[in-house]
Parts: C-alpha cells; sequence; structure tokens
C-alpha cells in the first residue's frame, strides 16, 4: 500500500519543556518520515515522548528546533490558523478516550469536522451514513455518546477522524480504554480502512495488539527513535 | 446541526445553574422594568401636576410682567388668543393680579389677590378643586374670598370669617371692601399657600378700579398637544406679548423632572445591568472550565478560535434572551397593575415635588423604552460579558486542553 509519497518528513527535531536547567528534553535530533499508506506504530515505554511526537505530527504542538514539513508544507513557517486549517482538512485525530463531543450524537460527531469544512448538509449525510455503513454504526446515528459502549464511542472517534478523507490519521493510545476483542475488532476497521481508502495511519501505544497490525514499527526509548523496522506481518 | 442548536444543548447541561442564571437576569430585568415606569410615572405626574394645578402648558403676559409685576402692565388684546385656543380646543382661563393688605381681626398680612373665572378655572385647572375647608367661588360668590392655607393660618381665618382688604386701585384711589372667606385652600403650591387671595374677576375689577385688566392667561390642552406646540400656535399669531411654556416659567422643576430622570435610569440601569453581567460572566466561566477538554478537541480538530467564541457568546445570548422573555413578563405584569392601581403613600406625609403637592396615589407609567432600554441594555451586557470566558477558551492550548481535568 506504501506509495513512497512523503506526506510526513521530520528532520532533527528537538522538543524541550521548559528551559534552563529544569528543561525536559521531550524529543532529541528525530528524524523521520512517513509514507502515504503507511500502517505505522510507535512503542516505547511511558515518557519516550510517543505522544510528544504524535501531537507535533498533528501540528498542535511546535518543535524546539528541527523541522516539521507535512505534505510539503514546514510547519515552523505556518501560523496557528494556518496550522488550525491543516488539522481540520488534512488531518484526523483519534484519541484515548474517545473525546467525542457529549451534547452531539453519534452521528453529528461524526459530521462535526465535514461541518466545519463547510461542506453542504447533503454531501455530509451521503458521507457520514456510507462510513456508518461501513463501519457498522448503523442505527447508532442518534444515540449520544453516554448512550455509547466504549468500543462504539471509539468508533464513531474514528468515523469522526477519517470522514473527510484526510491525508494522515493519528491514533493516541486508542485501545487503552477497550478490551482485547473491542481492540482488535477497531484495528480490523482501521486496517481495512487503509486499505480500501489507502489512509495512512499513525499511532502511538503501549499494547502489542496494535502492534501485530503494523506494518511499520517505530520504536522510541528516552525520547529518541531506538530502532524502526518493517514488521513482520508486512514482509 | 446548528451552532445555535449546540449551544441551546450546552445551556442545559447544568439545568440548575442555567436556571438559577436566567431567574437572575430575568430579575434584573424586571426590577428595571419596574423601576423605570415608576419613575417616569413620577416624572409624569409631577409635569401632569405642575401643568394641570395652577401653571397650565403655556401662560401668556404682557411684555416684562414677570419681571415687574406692575397692575398697568397687563394684556391689552385677549380676544385673538382666544380664539386661537378655541379653534384648537384648548383650555383658557384668564387672571387678574393685584397687591394689597388684607386684615382679620388684629392680624394682617401683604397679599396677592387674583381675579378669576370660577367656572373656567374649575373646568380646566385643578387647584379650585383642592378646597380643605369651605367651597371655592362661583360666579354668585360677591365679595367671597378663597385663600391659601398658610395665610388663613397667618390671619387665623376660618370659612365665613370677615375680612378687611385695603389696595391701591388702578387710577390711585385707595379701595377697601369687606370680603367672607368662603373657602380655604388644601396645600397647592408655597406661593399660594402663603399669599393667594382668591376673588371673583368682577369683584378685582371693583376693588382695583381696573377695567378688566388681565394680567395673565393660562393655557392647559391637559396633554393633547405638548407645551411647545402651544407655544408655537400663539408665537405665530401673536407679537408683542410674553409666551412662556411651563418650563420656562418653572425651571427649578423642568430640570429636576430632566436630570432625576436621567440620573435615577442611569444608575439603577447600571447597577443591575452589571449584576446581571457579572451573573452570566460567572455562569459562562464555570461553563467554560467544565467544558475545557470539548474546546480542545474542536481546537485539534480544526474547529478556529472565532468558533468557539461564536458558540460561547451565543450561549450567553440565548440565556439572556430566555431571561428576557421571563423578565419582561414579570415586570411588565407588575408595572402595569402599578401603572392602573398605583401605590398609595399618603401615610408617608404629602407627596410633593419641587414644591407642587401631588396626589399621594404613585402610579407608574408603561411605555414601549421602559422594555427596550432594559432589553437592549441586557443583550450587549450579555455579550460583553461572555467574551472573557469566550476568550478563555477560544486561547486554549488544545495539547493541554485535551488532557484537562476538572
Amino acid at each position: 500500500m506504501n506509495s513512497n509519497q512523503e506526506i510526513v518528513s521530520l528532520k532533527n527535531v528537538v522538543k524541550n519543556y521548559g528551559s534552563g536547567q529544569v528543561a525536559i528534553k521531550a524529543l532529541q535530533d528525530i528524524d523521520l518520515k512517513i509514507y502515504k499508506g503507511d500502517f505505522s506504530v510507535m512503542m516505547g515505554p511511558s515518557g519516550c515522548g510517543k505522544s510528544t511526537l504524535l501531537n507535533i505530527i498533528g501540528g498542535l504542538d511546535r518543535v524546539t528546533s528541527g523541522s516539521v514539513i507535512f505534505n510539503g508544507k514546514d510547519f515552523n513557517l505556518l501560523t496557528n490558523k494556518e496550522l488550525s486549517l491543516i488539522r481540520r482538512n488534512e488531518i484526523g485525530f483519534v484519541f484515548q478516550n474517545y473525546n467525542l463531543l457529549p451534547v452531539l450524537t453519534a452521528y453529528e460527531n461524526a459530521e462535526y469536522v465535514l461541518m466545519l469544512q463547510n461542506i453542504p448538509i447533503s454531501q455530509r449525510k451521503e458521507k457520514v451514513m456510507n462510513l456508518f455503513k461501513e463501519m457498522d454504526l448503523e442505527g447508532l446515528e442518534n444515540r449520544l455518546p453516554r448512550e455509547l459502549s466504549g468500543g462504539q464511542q471509539q468508533r464513531v472517534a474514528i468515523a469522526r477522524a477519517v470522514v473527510s478523507n484526510p491525508l494522515l490519521v493519528l491514533a493516541d493510545e486508542i485501545t487503552a480504554n477497550v478490551d482485547s476483542k473491542t481492540a482488535q475488532s477497531l484495528l480490523t476497521l482501521m486496517e481495512k480502512l487503509n486499505k480500501t481508502n489507502n489512509t495512512t495511519f499513525l499511532f502511538s501505544t503501549h499494547d502489542p495488539i496494535v502492534k501485530n497490525f503494523a506494518r511499520k514499527v517505530i520504536l522510541l526509548k528516552d525520547g529518541l527513535i531506538d530502532k524502526e523496522e518493517q514488521a513482520s506481518k508486512n514482509i | 446541526m446548528k451552532t445555535i442548536e449546540v449551544s441551546w444543548r450546552n445551556l442545559w447541561r447544568n439545568p440548575t445553574r442555567t436556571n438559577v442564571t436566567i431567574a437572575a437576569v430575568a430579575l434584573c430585568i424586571s426590577i428595571l422594568i419596574i423601576f423605570q415606569s415608576m419613575i417616569i410615572g413620577l416624572i409624569d405626574k409631577a409635569v401632569f401636576t405642575t401643568t394641570n394645578l395652577v401653571v397650565g402648558e403655556v401662560q401668556i403676559h404682557a411684555e416684562s410682567y414677570l419681571d415687574d409685576r406692575s397692575l398697568y402692565k397687563y394684556l391689552k388684546n385677549t380676544k385673538k388668543i382666544k380664539s386661537i385656543a378655541k379653534k384648537n380646543n384648548i383650555g383658557l382661563v384668564e387672571r387678574s393680579y393685584g397687591y394689597g393688605l388684607i386684615s382679620s381681626g388684629t392680624k394682617s398680612a401683604g397679599t396677592q389677590f387674583w381675579g378669576v373665572e370660577p367656572e373656567l378655572e374649575l373646568k380646566y385647572f385643578d387647584f379650585a378643586k383642592h378646597i380643605d375647608q369651605g367651597g371655592f367661588l362661583n360666579n354668585s360668590s360677591s365679595n367671597k374670598i378663597v385663600l391659601g392655607n398658610k395665610l388663613a393660618l397667618s390671619l387665623a381665618a376660618e370659612v365665613g370669617s370677615e375680612l378687611v382688604v385695603f389696595v391701591q386701585g388702578a387710577d390711585g384711589s385707595l379701595g377697601n371692601e369687606l370680603f367672607y372667606v368662603s373657602g380655604i385652600l388644601k396645600n397647592v403650591a408655597d406661593n399660594i399657600d402663603r399669599s393667594a387671595a382668591i376673588i371673583l374677576k368682577d369683584d378685582f375689577n371693583i376693588l382695583f378700579s381696573a377695567d378688566n385688566m388681565i394680567h395673565e392667561i393660562a393655557l392647559n390642552s391637559k396633554g393633547n398637544f405638548t407645551a411647545e406646540e402651544i407655544q408655537n400656535l400663539i408665537s405665530a399669531e401673536i407679537k408683542n406679548v410674553e409666551i412662556d411654556t411651563w418650563k420656562q416659567l418653572m425651571p427649578t422643576i423642568s430640570l429636576m423632572t430632566e436630570k432625576m430622570s436621567v440620573f435615577m435610569r442611569v444608575l439603577f440601569s447600571s447597577i443591575f445591568t452589571i449584576a446581571a453581567g457579572l451573573g452570566v460572566m460567572n455562569t459562562m466561566i464555570m461553563s467554560t472550565y467544565d467544558r475545557m477538554r470539548e474546546f480542545g478537541i474542536i481546537r485539534a480538530i480544526g474547529g478556529t478560535p472565532f468558533r468557539i467564541i461564536k458558540q460561547v457568546s451565543l450561549e450567553a445570548i440565548i440565556l439572556t434572551f430566555i431571561a428576557s422573555i421571563i423578565g419582561t413578563i414579570l415586570g411588565l405584569s407588575v408595572a402595569l397593575y402599578f401603572q392602573k392601581f398605583g401605590f398609595d403613600v399618603s401615610g408617608k406625609g404629602n407627596l410633593s415635588f419641587g414644591g407642587v403637592v401631588m396626589d399621594p396615589i404613585w402610579k407608574g407609567s408603561v411605555s414601549v423604552g421602559i422594555v427596550i432600554l432594559p432589553l437592549i441594555l441586557m443583550f450587549l451586557v450579555s455579550v460583553f460579558s461572555s467574551l472573557y470566558p469566550a476568550s478563555i477558551a477560544a486561547r486554549i492550548n488544545p495539547v493541554e486542553a485535551i488532557h484537562y481535568k476538572k
């Protein structure tokens, strides 16, 4: 599935929190490339910098030094508003705690990004309903998040992340709050989306189940890339 | 899904907090409406009392009469004025004034004599109805006199008392006559209470050897025209006389009514608007911190700060809109009640304004203006008071907000 089209390129990325003697070095001299169609996973112990790296790639956080090129655009040269537009139009996010908007129904949560993109209602409806069908969420459209199980909520969160066909979907510990069976089904779903739509996924996780699905594994340790390897599944 | 719908749902996530805020804002709006109605009612009453009691909306005098109240400065031709008044259905009375001495037994006092036509005074003005003892004059009340209450007190005069009057007539002769007290006025206005001695115009002419000397014409349309309109009507056709509105004749009362109205409305509007604004702001700040993580998500998935500001502000506007409806219904109901039945303040003594004694029933006055002002103020304050919490929400760092713990 990898097309060798470079989506993300990180060069000498350093991220420090705080300054002076109390500065915490979250990332040190990271070089990384993500290609279209990748299904990659970042792994490593707590505090190794996985989430920080995910936030930087997603344009949620800025680097202390180094560069992040996303689809040809240098994040260092972009304003917050321009970064916001890239997140809206080109990146999808799936968070650990689902983070659905509680006053919106499942349908409305998935539709939200399309609304931000000013897509007409009829097209929004078509896209969301097709996706819900594909993701086995039919019949749950009008339920509020509190009326859904953890697995269902995470499916809706995935639907929200992929509904606008973003270049890249970033998923942070998405299996942390679900049982292994649900985790398996979520990953199967994302793998299917990767294969059918060529959607690029980058996971941050502790969970070995996720590793089993990945075609590329990036191991982080103390803010450095310790090892980058093609997973056996893909070989 | 519309932003307004999302804002509505967000408002009712914490119904208790929203209801309490709506109640507080509605109460502020209703108090503002009631208060304004009572203030305007008081002002209207003061103006109405002032003009209806004795002054009228407009008075006409000979030139410089008000500076030097000489017996000889009288209006030469009143027919044209009467015709204008009649044509426009404006009430008109003619009054003659002269000064003299009045004595009762061993007591005496300087007095301003009023020569009046009782029927017209009773028809167009109220002072003649403010009788404390006895009765007012009628057309056959020859040699009868009505006294201001303080003058009667200083003369120790009662109804039926015999009074001796001394004046200098228009021809220079000394006029003296016996009069009998017909009635004593209630408190009307300080100058009338202390010095008014009211007699028939015919008696005045005899006493002062005057040939129908009219010193004052008072016009009263009872609100059909404004004072300025009447002034313009007369001045367009009549020259060489002084035509003054009640505001020009009684600048103190005019100034007091205007200043009091503005001052009270500004003061109370400010207090209640600020109180309501702080209530709305408090609710929106609490609500913002409760939803910090959600705002972080919206920012993370590409929502702009403006979208968040719009959503939070819209919530404040909806909240204020609901409160405005409730506050307006409540405030208007009470204001309409007070407009109809009033508020009896007679137990607190005379209700007077600028020396003019008013009816002790204090009534409100309901108009569109008393509703519009609070609504506009509340709308503005809700928008402004939501901007601070909205800016907190809009400026949040999405990464920190997503991991925010309440």
